[in-house]
């Protein structure tokens, strides 16, 4: 065991190396520079500026200045957030994004394995019917039309929840709603589909002629079995909401990363656009790891390579 | 169970009480709309409060409001004495003799003196601070060349004689000196905050002082929601009536209309639907902004463009009030390069001072004057067909412009065929900056309330001139401007220069680019300009 992590963590540097070198060069190929003000500025200025801040440097070289920074905890300094460093800007930002991503991926995958059990259990009456239904609708709705909604109808028009805003519980309460939908709808298809084989199953069919009664078969034997493949799928999207959603976030005015990932971009503020995308590969690649660890203790069948020894 | 009716038992007594608060609330809605507490909204966040590195509108609110220069900027770009008690200009123009209020204090207990002016416009020259508004300071001595890093920062034309007596000395005369004055950029600087705080300087409320009518509170660097209250040591303090000036940050206009109706916001900027919905009720207020988005033709890269009548043919085949209107009610179809409200000309506004029978005639939508000019061109040059590619940016406003032309121009002008390219802001200037297009739908937004701050931008040698229209009396009128000492003279002059460039087309005005909000109607005294810093609250309150 020891020997493989070992492994998938020198595995798991190299990814984030290669992420990062890629990264970085084709951050370089997009046009333009990372000045707000420069429309306004002539050639001349941004001339200096750049050298200033080292961007006259061949590429190769800034790549090297920034992988030695990275290496001493130096992420840079942003441009768009002129002084503040990228370490402050994200872990300032993702604090909120990680608690409100948390809450809708709980939520949104309990109600998900509640639905999608029910479905299977039910299967071929109206209740199956409405869970899928419920699922399609979860899948295809946009989850900021959601927001919008839920933000006019029971913020404003009820006023049961904060219409917007960051700092106490109630106001996660919408933007968690909103945000759970889409785990929601994927869990529930997930565990429909998952449990339907199960129930079919000859073990199931031997539980229960043994006289164990439908709930503690369900309970015991099908549920548990069908949520096997639903961790690679929480896995990956639990990164994608812990990182945040720009749109959820931009609704209900939430401090969060999520607007960093495209804003970095569309700024050319490089030192952000790699503090970003680390944080997000760093993400995946722990979390892929965990996953492949959970995998090996939920389901004896997996055995994970060299850890036989 | 027996938990729940615990919880129970403890929530309607809680839920009564708050059910009689809220009745006592709206009973005493009367006298709490006096409270002096306005709920504002910024639509991005704060970047900096750095007065070197600043370059936002939201940043340079905040600095408008918590900071002070030598004047401030009241209605129409009125500039009013603020930390300078009187000011001294030599003949030539090109030296400022300014005395400095003596009762002016920084928020940590030091006076304000000349020499945080000095330290402060040294500093956003110095190529070291890397200050994106270094440009701004262009014409003040040896400015540029300190920027270019030819000359040391101690050679700025600024000096301090004593504690509140400053001297600037320019390289040639500035007419419009006195509103960059008012300007966010220009204001001082503490040097032992600055020294104190290090590279956090201006990274988040605590990082920062103030000498401004109000301090800032709360801002953390990346939060959205924070306070300006009553600065105690302004030393102007009875004339500020507002306590705190709640702001939060609000990216979806949906949103601030929602919390706006739900009164937690006292105005709410709207988008181009909620402009057509609002436009004519209560509280719709249009904020005119100095923007200008126009149609620049690329004469370097097809000489085709060289031809007048083609370029006017352009510009009479686009309906500019379909255009505003399809675009938000907010928008104003463009008759002149330089907007609406930019500046008086003896109480008159300088667009309509501007203004002449051919620049209407040119600016007005006549397909079928255009469709003749557009087959006398086409005759000259000797072409049947054109086909042009127009770059613009990618976001929804601009998108819709750029389609909206190519529809007027393919419609109007049989012969005419144009793709559109909608990418990214930054890619998109790229592609304007190194020539590669046919057409570009771009604009411009000014720093200082002067028409020049448009006009200067088409003059031959001009960076941001990227479609290359030149022309020699044009420039001649420019430069004529720049060393004008009469105002007079000098508006007539750019009216002459503006009259050109808007006849020839050099580029084609489209929409000035301007802003619908809502606004309360209790929120009283607050001040907007369109260009510079936005929004002043020294003399806004809640009647």
């Amino acid at each position: 065991m020891a020997r493989y992590l070992l492994k998938r963590i020198f595995y798991m540097i190299l990814t984030l190396l290669i992420v990062a070198t890629v990264t970085f060069f084709l951050m370089k190929m997009m046009p333009g520079s990372p000045y707000a003000n420069e429309e306004k500025m002539t050639a001349q200025q941004i001339r200096i500026m750049n050298e200033q801040y080292g961007l006259n440097k061949p590429i190769w070289v800034q790549y090297l200045i920034y992988i030695a920074g990275v290496f001493h905890g130096d992420f840079g300094v942003s441009f768009q957030y002129s002084n503040q460093p990228v370490s402050t800007l994200i872990g300032s930002r993702l604090g909120a994004s990680v608690q409100l991503g948390l809450q809708a991926l709980i939520l949104g995958v309990i109600l998900g394995v509640i639905i999608g059990a029910i479905a299977a259990m039910k299967q071929g009456t109206w209740v199956d019917s409405t869970a899928t239904v419920i699922s399609i609708i979860g899948k295809s709705v946009p989850n900021f039309v959601l927001a919008v909604l839920l933000q006019y109808y029971i913020g404003l028009k009820l006023g049961w929840f904060p219409i917007a805003g960051w700092g106490s519980f109630s106001q996660t309460i919408l933007p968690t709603l909103a945000l759970c939908v889409g785990p929601l709808a994927e869990t529930a298809r997930f565990i429909r589909t998952s449990m339907v084989d199960t129930l079919s199953s000859d073990y199931i069919e031997l539980g229960r002629a043994k006289g164990l009664s439908r709930t503690e078969v369900i309970r015991k034997h099908a549920l548990r079995n069908s949520m096997i493949p639903l961790v690679t799928l929480i896995g990956p999207y639990a990164v994608a909401l812990m990182t945040g959603s720009m749109v959820i976030e931009n609704i209900f005015n939430i401090p969060g990363i999520g607007e960093q990932f495209v804003k970095s971009i569309l700024t050319n503020d490089y030192p952000t656009i790699m503090g970003v995308t680390m944080v997000y590969s760093i993400g995946l690649v722990i979390i892929l790891l965990i996953t492949d660890i959970v995998y090996s203790l939920i389901d004896p069948r997996i055995r994970l390579a060299g850890s036989e020894d | 169970m027996k938990k729940l009716n615990k919880r129970w038992l403890a929530v309607i007594p809680a839920a009564a009480a708050g059910l009689l608060l809220a009745a006592c609330g709206n009973s005493s809605s009367s006298t709490s709309s006096k409270k002096q507490t306005l709920n504002w909204m910024a639509s991005t966040e704060v970047q900096t409060l750095d007065v070197s590195k600043v370059t936002d509108a939201t940043s340079v609110d905040q600095l408008n409001n918590s900071l002070e220069g030598l004047y401030r900027l009241g209605n129409n770009a009125k500039v009013e004495n603020a930390l300078a008690t009187s000011t001294k200009v030599s003949k030539d123009g090109k030296t400022w003799v300014f005395t400095l209020r003596k009762n002016a204090k920084w928020s940590n207990g030091d006076p304000v003196t000349a020499k945080d002016f000095v330290y402060s416009w040294r500093r956003t020259v110095n190529p070291k601070t890397a200050s994106e508004y270094a440009y701004l300071f262009e014409g003040i001595k040896n400015a540029a060349q300190i920027t270019a890093g030819k000359k040391p920062v101690s050679s700025l034309g600024i000096k301090a004689d004593g504690k509140y007596k400053l001297t600037v000395t320019l390289d040639k005369r500035i007419p419009y000196f006195k509103l960059l004055m008012g300007f966010a950029i220009f204001f001082p600087e503490n040097e032992n905050a600055v020294k104190k705080y290090g590279s956090k300087y201006g990274t988040a409320s605590k990082y920062m002082v103030y000498n401004g009518p109000f301090v800032q509170k709360g801002w953390t660097g990346s939060n959205l929601s924070w306070k300006l209250v009553k600065n105690k040591n302004y030393w102007d303090k009875k004339h500020v009536k507002l306590d705190t000036i709640n702001y939060s940050v609000q990216k979806t206009p949906s949103t601030s209309l929602n919390l706006y109706q739900s009164n937690k916001l006292d105005v709410t900027l709207l988008d181009a639907q909620g402009s057509k919905n609002y436009k004519g009720k209560s509280g719709y207020v249009i904020r005119k902004k100095d923007a200008t988005q126009y149609l620049e033709p690329n004469l370097k890269k097809d000489a085709f463009f060289k031809n007048a009548k083609l370029r006017q043919a352009f510009s009479m085949a686009i309906n500019r009030s379909a255009l505003s209107t399809t675009l938000g009610g907010a928008n104003l179809a463009a008759r002149t390069v330089s907007p609406e409200g930019i500046s008086k000309v003896n109480g008159e506004d300088y667009t309509t001072y501007a203004a002449t029978s051919a620049t209407k005639a040119v600016t007005a939508y006549n397909p079928t004057k255009a469709k003749k000019l557009f087959k006398e061109a086409m005759k000259e040059l000797g072409k049947s067909k054109l086909s042009l590619t127009l770059v613009s940016y990618d976001d929804d406003v601009s998108k819709k412009a750029a389609e909206f032309v190519q529809s007027q121009l393919e419609s109007n002008l049989k012969g005419v065929t144009v793709t559109v390219q909608s990418i990214p802001k930054k890619s998109a200037l790229s592609r304007m900056q190194s020539g590669n297009f046919d057409l570009a739908l771009t604009g411009w937004f000014a720093d200082f309330s002067d028409p020049i701050s448009f006009l200067d931008l088409f003059t031959t040698n001009n960076s941001y001139n990227f479609g290359h229209w030149s022309n020699t009396s044009y420039d001649k009128l420019i430069a004529q401007t720049k060393t004008e000492a009469n105002t007079a003279k000098r508006y007539a002059l750019l009216k002459q220069a503006e009259d050109i460039l808007v006849e020839q087309e050099g580029v084609i005005p489209l929409y000035h680019a301007d802003e619908a909000w809502l606004v309360r109607s209790d929120v009283k005294g607050v001040v907007f300009n369109g260009a510079g810093s936005n929004y002043s609250f020294k003399d806004a309150y809640i009647k």
